[in-house]
Parts: C-alpha cells; sequence; structure tokens
C-alpha cells in the first residue's frame, strides 16, 4: 500500500521527534528564564525619576531611612511623601523634577510608584526573617546603591529562592554587613557561612508550606 | 449553530471529542499571561499610629448588647476590622466572645449595609438629613416635644444616657421607648416574680 520510501520516513520521524521535543523543551525553559518572562534587569518608568544611584550611593542614605519596617514586618516599607519632604522642603525644593512631590503633599494624594518586586499572591515573603538572620539587601536586589531607574536583579523565580534556601551558608553574611552594599564574600565563604548559619540557628526551609501557605 | 441543533442530544461523539481536543489542548494557553503591572501607593503623609502594611492593630472596645455590653479586642487591618475576639482583661469576657460578637465584623462588609444617606430612595448627603432633622426639632420645640417619640435599643452607656436625659429635659413632652427584639424577658419576668422588682439579669 505505501511506497518503500515511507519506512525512512516514519524512522526519522520517529527519531526526529525525540530532538524536537527535547529541543522544545529547552527552548521553552529558556524562554521561561528569560528576561522578557521573569523582567528582571528591565528598569521600571516610575512617576518621578527617582534614582537610587544618587540617593543611596552618592548621597550614602541607609536603606533603612525609607524602607523603614524592613526588620521588623513582612514588608519593608514605602516611604510617604513626607519621608521626601523632609529634605526636598529645603533642598531642591524649587525642582521642576520634584513637582509630583510637592503635588503630592500639598493634595495630600499618594504618589502611585510602579511595584518592580512583583512576587505572585501566592508566596508569602517576610523581609524581616531574611534580614536577621544575615542576609544582605544586596544578596536578593543587587546593587540597588548603583542604579538609577530601579530593576528587579533576581528572577524571583522559585528556583532562584531555593538555590538560596537549600544552601544558605553560600549566600549569608555577617548581621553587621546586611545593609552594606558594598559587601563582597570573603574568599572562605563556605566556611564563614556554615559558621554564620550555626550562629544564626538558619535552617535550611525547603518545605512547599514555608513560602506556600 | 446548526452544528448543536443536529442530532437528538445536540452534539455526537465525533463533535464532542473534537471540541474537547480542542479546548484540552488550548488549556494550557490560559496560563500563559504576565503579571498585571502593580502600583505601590504609600501614604502623603503616614499615620502616627504606625499602620504597617501586613501588620494587624488591636482595639479594645465593647459591643452593646441586649441592653449589656461585652469587652472585645478587635483585630484591624489597615483600617479595615477582620476579627472580634473577646479582651482578656474585660472582667466580663475573659477573652471569651458570643455568636452576635464573632459575627458582628460580617455585618459591617455586609452589602445590603447602607453606604449613604437616602431619602425616598434618592441619594442624599449628610447635610440635608440634618437639615431635615433640625427643621421637625424646631417645629417641636412650640409644644415642648408632645409629639416627638425616640425609639432606641435598650441602652447600658452611662454617657448615652446622660444625653438622653438631657434631650428629655429639652423636650419635656417627648417619649423614650427602648425596643429589644431578643430581650431575654423570660429571665426578666423570673426575676420579678423572684424579688419583687425590675432589676435586669446578668
Amino acid at each position: 500500500v505505501f511506497h518503500r520510501s515511507t519506512n525512512t520516513f516514519s524512522r526519522v520521524s520517529i527519531f526526529g521527534a525525540l530532538f524536537f521535543i527535547a529541543g522544545a523543551t529547552y527552548g521553552l525553559a529558556l524562554i521561561n528564564r528569560s528576561a522578557y518572562v521573569t523582567e528582571a534587569g528591565v528598569a521600571r518608568e516610575q512617576p518621578i525619576q527617582f534614582s537610587h544611584r544618587h540617593h543611596a550611593g552618592e548621597l550614602g542614605i541607609d536603606c533603612r531611612y525609607c524602607h523603614t519596617t524592613v526588620e521588623r514586618t513582612a514588608s519593608a516599607g514605602m516611604p510617604a511623601t513626607q519621608t521626601c519632604m523632609n529634605c526636598h522642603a529645603q533642598i531642591w525644593a524649587e525642582s521642576p523634577m520634584l513637582e509630583p512631590v510637592r503635588a503630592s503633599y500639598r493634595t495630600d494624594t499618594s504618589i502611585r510608584w510602579a511595584r518592580v518586586h512583583d512576587l505572585p499572591d501566592y508566596v508569602y515573603f517576610n523581609h524581616s526573617i531574611h534580614v536577621q538572620k544575615g542576609i544582605g539587601c544586596a544578596t536578593c536586589h543587587g546593587r540597588v546603591d548603583r542604579m538609577n531607574l530601579t530593576w528587579q536583579e533576581a528572577s524571583l523565580q522559585m528556583e532562584w529562592c531555593l538555590d538560596c534556601h537549600r544552601a544558605p551558608e553560600r549566600y549569608v553574611r555577617p548581621r553587621a554587613e546586611v545593609f552594606n552594599m558594598a559587601w563582597e564574600p570573603p574568599s572562605n565563604q563556605l566556611e564563614v557561612g556554615r559558621e554564620l548559619v550555626h550562629e544564626y540557628k538558619i535552617q535550611s526551609l525547603t518545605d512547599c508550606y514555608t513560602c506556600h501557605r | 449553530m446548526s452544528d448543536w441543533s443536529g442530532g437528538e442530544v445536540g452534539v455526537n461523539r465525533r463533535e464532542f471529542l473534537r471540541l474537547m481536543s480542542a479546548s484540552l489542548a488550548l488549556a494550557g494557553a490560559g496560563a500563559c499571561t504576565r503579571q498585571p503591572p502593580e502600583a505601590i501607593v504609600p501614604y502623603a503623609r503616614a499615620p502616627e499610629e504606625g499602620i504597617v502594611p501586613g501588620e494587624p492593630l488591636f482595639f479594645a472596645t465593647a459591643m452593646p448588647l441586649a441592653g449589656g455590653a461585652l469587652g472585645l479586642l478587635v483585630e484591624s487591618h489597615m483600617g479595615r476590622p477582620t476579627k472580634v475576639e473577646g479582651n482578656p482583661q474585660h472582667p466580663q469576657s475573659l477573652g471569651a466572645t458570643d455568636v452576635y460578637a464573632q459575627a458582628s465584623v460580617l455585618g459591617l462588609y455586609d452589602p445590603d449595609r447602607s453606604q449613604v444617606i437616602t431619602s425616598a430612595g434618592e441619594i442624599r448627603p449628610w447635610s440635608a438629613f440634618l437639615e431635615t432633622l433640625r427643621a421637625a426639632m424646631e417645629a417641636q420645640r412650640a409644644t415642648g416635644g408632645a409629639g416627638l417619640r425616640f425609639l432606641t435599643e435598650p441602652i447600658s452607656s452611662p454617657t448615652a444616657i446622660q444625653q438622653m436625659r438631657a434631650l428629655l429635659a429639652e423636650y419635656p413632652g417627648a417619649r423614650w421607648h427602648q425596643y429589644e427584639p431578643l430581650a431575654r424577658d423570660g429571665a426578666a419576668a423570673g426575676l420579678r416574680a423572684a424579688v419583687g422588682a425590675e432589676v435586669a439579669p446578668h
């Protein structure tokens, strides 16, 4: 019924399908980790051109001056317009760039910042416990002190979370260095890390319910 | 839709399989959405109570019911009460509540709860209500409140009682009625028979 060449066709297509499926899976995995999906490394447009590089880097303002609740609560906290006006009532008080800030303060309406780090709602995340256990801001957020418009440094995908949760000794740092943006891991990080893990009683929490409550 | 109106059951087997395979093949595509962009909307001026997103505040309060009051501790998230529990420091509650207190938080979010002031179905501002009320009260003043009746639930709040007394002193002809749909009439009648006086059961 079939031509002889059909045999070859069927062999090639069965054999080729394996490669095709493998290639497609690999391609999908690449796309899934790409910046197109994770939006990592993509600077967000903001209503005000706020620069962390200028404020945290050049001026050296501590993270906690604005993100006040990062040591106490799940949310790091976003500064009220009032916090901006503490300084900007005096310096750059006439700058047209800061008009939205002054307008917000005058009219008592909030500034609508574009969220940069947006975890899915089915994930529980708490800043305070990570800060308490010696995970530095820069470990997850990157060198924010070098960003003009802020972007998301990490993919925020589950494999990224688990990478640290499986082996926290690779990333943990002394508590005193948590807010130090320029801290670099020492050459014997694993050794020091294991000591800190023991000292800070860090558990390797990889159960589903740790984050998916 | 001629495809659907065909046989007695509407869809034959082949049609069903075709539709189901198509919808199965497309079922995964529904998850291929990006997270919608979100805004962070901080305060313009932060309140002094120290409201922190995600951290509840607890308020001690009391819930009047059937002439009594129960000491409560209400959990509040970003200004919205979410859970009512007894106040452990209140001598009557000692941390316990009843079904009415537990359910009271639901009444706050009841879609049937009136959101605005209406008059004959029309939405009116609060000032219109005050104006109407003031006019009605002024009209009663001439007769000393002879045509005036107040209907309230049983009040045990000393402040509210004092305010009602002041109001009645201003309108000597007015009458004050209290009605409680869930009154413990039986207990009151029993006490009246036993003690021979009007006393409130506790």
